[in-house]
């Protein structure tokens, strides 16, 4: 069966899986189901790391988005595992490169903006990202 | 990173502008660190980044603050850039096309005021993206189905007001805008439609006004600002099938134009459809440099090469009918009845049924993905790029001359040639492709200058361009010029009239303002 392209791209996961967790619908890839944020001051964010970095990040560095399509190609060809290209299962990530990633921007990444993300939300999202550092 | 005021304002105007807007909206919501400001740049510029550079950016959290925002850069005669989400990649991201400008970012409001699952529509604010809505529909029970734009990450409302495209039936995004709450320069509201009326149960219902129809006057524009937008959505059918049938040559597409055009005009293919040329199927397989290593664009005989290699076609074709199973079938029958007048080309053939999971990027089932925002790995580095995006007639006499047209342009510039038809009615939305990588200078040039002559030659044949970026929007006006630039004219009457400080995105697709005409390339 022929798989038809779209704009030249196809999926180039498929390693990870889609984890299909909500029930009693089609199930959804992660990153078409992101977290979703409670609503309250974002500038002292209630939300958790993990949901900000859901709902904001999810676009792109879930299983199936683009930045992890990417991630796992350069992971890969480093020799490193592709679960790595998943940003969450990262050890090695610390919040100063992170917040540095995020308002410069990197290769495909644009610069994200502090609507995107308030400083509050992407210091929740670093220390989320931070977790399981030895 | 360089810092630029609005024209004509003092630094110390400038700061008490900056003061008063965070007194409106909050401190935390007036953006002006230098950080800020070059995350409202345009990375994709082909040129410095610093070329349309903000002031500063305001996000204001309710209509009412929005239009507390318009008073004060009244006030203060600072110019406002109006985004939604501002992810407008390839036409100048969040970036506005008068250097100075106070990017007025709307993605903080971002509520899905309503859904109508019977009737088929949604209230939203700008900030609501596409990925928002769709696991908003998602949640509800899938019954409606959104329309996307290969660039997911975007606003629904910014792509429907800059005449957004996607891959279904409802593809044509502004067509289907109804009934929209507007901010006007003056700080006034506006509602459009029947919206007009007070409490009014068909706002978003009926596609026009009692007396002239207002709603498209604020797509690709600068007379208001859309806090809130009715969108129509389709019902998700019962059943969906993809045919997909590779072209092998690149003159072929004359008759497939030919072939399909009568189905889309008779409604018996009801969604755009879309048709990419071979190399958005190789750039799936590697990178450039993976089929050729020198820095010419790949000559024709190698381009034969790797279509025989890896068995594509020139084109691909992918059609996709939407309704009950035996519709669908018997549709598909006259379909494929047209295609085998052609060619014996295999069709293949790809069913959904309600319920079934899609495909992660099938944009022809209205999923959102990001994923295309690889497309930029082909070059390599720190990869951008433009379209050059003309409007054609669907009949392949029109559809072969712009193909030829492009094409010896793209040789003369020595400029991988990737094209794109989207048959979205009578006519076609042909997308030239320009990628580029940023920190090439030499490179960056040749391709301005392509899009140059791309202008220049299209126009002479005939025709214009559906969209732009920043940097052509004077040039691609300009090239509407029935009547002496009757257009460009009415234009600035109405724009004078309606924003007599000219506050409102000067220089949006070249419409300026007396107060900013000085600015205009002509
Ligand atoms: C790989 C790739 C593929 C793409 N594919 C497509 C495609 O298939 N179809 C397509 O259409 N585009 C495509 N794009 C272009 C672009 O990324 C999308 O159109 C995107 O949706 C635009 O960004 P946005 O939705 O955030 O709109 P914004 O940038 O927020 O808005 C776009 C413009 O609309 C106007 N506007 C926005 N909000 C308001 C408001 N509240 N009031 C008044 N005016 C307003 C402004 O003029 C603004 O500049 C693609 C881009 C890339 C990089």
């Amino acid at each position: 069966m022929k798989t038809p392209l779209l704009f030249g791209f196809m999926l180039a996961v498929s390693s990870l899986g889609a984890a299909a967790e909500n029930s009693g619908m089609p199930p959804l890839p992660p990153h078409q189901m992101r977290l979703e944020v409670p609503d309250g001051d974002r500038t002292q964010s209630p939300a958790s790391g993990e949901q900000l970095f859901s709902n904001a990040c999810g676009y792109c560095h879930l299983t199936f988005g683009m930045g992890t399509n990417v991630l796992m190609g350069r992971r890969m060809a480093m020799g490193l595992p592709p679960q790595t290209a998943l940003l969450a299962n990262r050890t090695d990530l610390t919040a100063d490169y992170i917040a540095m990633v995020v308002r410069s921007g990197q290769g495909d990444m644009p610069r994200i903006t502090r609507v995107d993300l308030t400083d509050s939300e992407l210091a929740l999202v670093a220390e989320y990202l931070t977790r399981n550092n030895p | 990173m360089k810092r630029v005021l609005p024209p004509n304002v003092s630094a110390a105007q400038f700061k008490d502008a900056l003061a008063d807007f965070a007194k409106a909206i909050g401190s935390d919501w007036v953006l002006s660190s230098d950080e800020d400001i070059a995350t409202y740049s345009d990375i994709y510029n082909p040129g410095p980044e610093e070329e349309w550079l903000p002031s500063a950016a305001v996000a204001p959290g309710s209509v009412e603050e929005v239009q507390e925002v318009v008073r004060i850069a009244n006030k203060y005669k600072t110019p406002l850039w109006t985004v939604a989400r501002g992810k407008n990649l390839g036409y100048g991201t969040a970036a506005p096309r008068l250097p100075g400008s106070i990017v007025l970012d709307m993605g903080r409001m971002k509520k899905i005021r309503m859904v109508d699952e019977e009737l088929g529509y949604c209230v939203i604010e700008p900030g609501v993206s596409f990925f928002d809505l769709y696991e908003h529909l998602q949640k509800m029970g899938g019954k409606l189905m959104m329309s996307v734009p290969g660039n997911g990450w975007g606003s629904v409302m910014g792509n429907a007001l800059d005449h957004g495209v996607g891959y279904t039936p409802y593809g044509l995004h502004a067509s289907k805008i109804c009934g929209m709450e507007v901010v006007m320069p003056d700080g006034g509201m506006l509602r459009t439609g029947m919206g007009a009326m007070e409490g009014n149960h068909a706002a978003h219902l009926f596609p026009f006004n009692y007396g002239p129809t207002w709603d498209q006057m604020f797509t690709q524009s600068n007379l208001g600002i859309v806090c809130s937008m009715g969108l129509w959505l389709m019902p998700t059918p019962d059943s969906s099938l993809q045919l997909t049938i590779d072209i092998p040559k690149a003159e072929d597409i004359g008759w497939v134009i030919d072939t399909l055009t009568p189905l889309k005009v008779s409604g018996l293919i009801d969604q755009n459809v879309f048709i990419p040329s071979w190399l958005g199927k190789i750039s799936v397989i590697g990178t450039r440099k993976d089929f050729w290593d020198k820095p010419s664009a790949i000559p024709e005989w190698r381009v034969n090469e790797l279509l025989k290699q890896y068995k594509l076609g020139y084109w691909q074709v992918s059609m996709r009918l939407y309704g009950e199973v035996d519709v669908v079938k018997a549709k598909a029958e006259v379909v494929k009845t047209a295609f085998r007048k052609q060619t014996d080309q295999p069709i293949d053939e790809l069913w959904w049924h309600k319920g079934d999971p899609t495909n992660v990027m099938d944009t022809t089932l209205g999923v959102p993905t990001a994923v295309p925002l690889q497309m930029g790995a082909w070059v390599g580095g720190r990869s951008a790029h433009l379209g050059f995006s003309p409007v054609v007639p669907a009949q392949s006499s029109h559809v072969l001359g712009q193909l030829k047209r492009s094409q010896e342009l793209y040789a003369k510039y020595d400029v991988d040639f990737y094209a794109s038809f989207t048959i979205g009615g009578r006519f076609v939305n042909n997308i030239n492709m320009l990628m580029f990588d940023r920190d090439k200078p030499k490179d960056v040039q040749n391709i301005k200058d392509l899009f140059d002559e791309l202008i220049v030659v299209t126009k002479e044949a005939g025709y214009g361009e559906y969209r732009t970026h920043l940097n052509w929007m004077d040039e691609v006006a300009q090239t509407f010029d029935y009547g002496d630039n009757a257009m460009t004219r009415y234009n600035e009457i109405v724009k004078d009239a309606l924003d007599p400080n000219g506050i409102l995105s000067p220089g949006k697709q070249g419409v300026w303002p007396r107060a900013y005409r000085q600015f205009a390339r002509r």
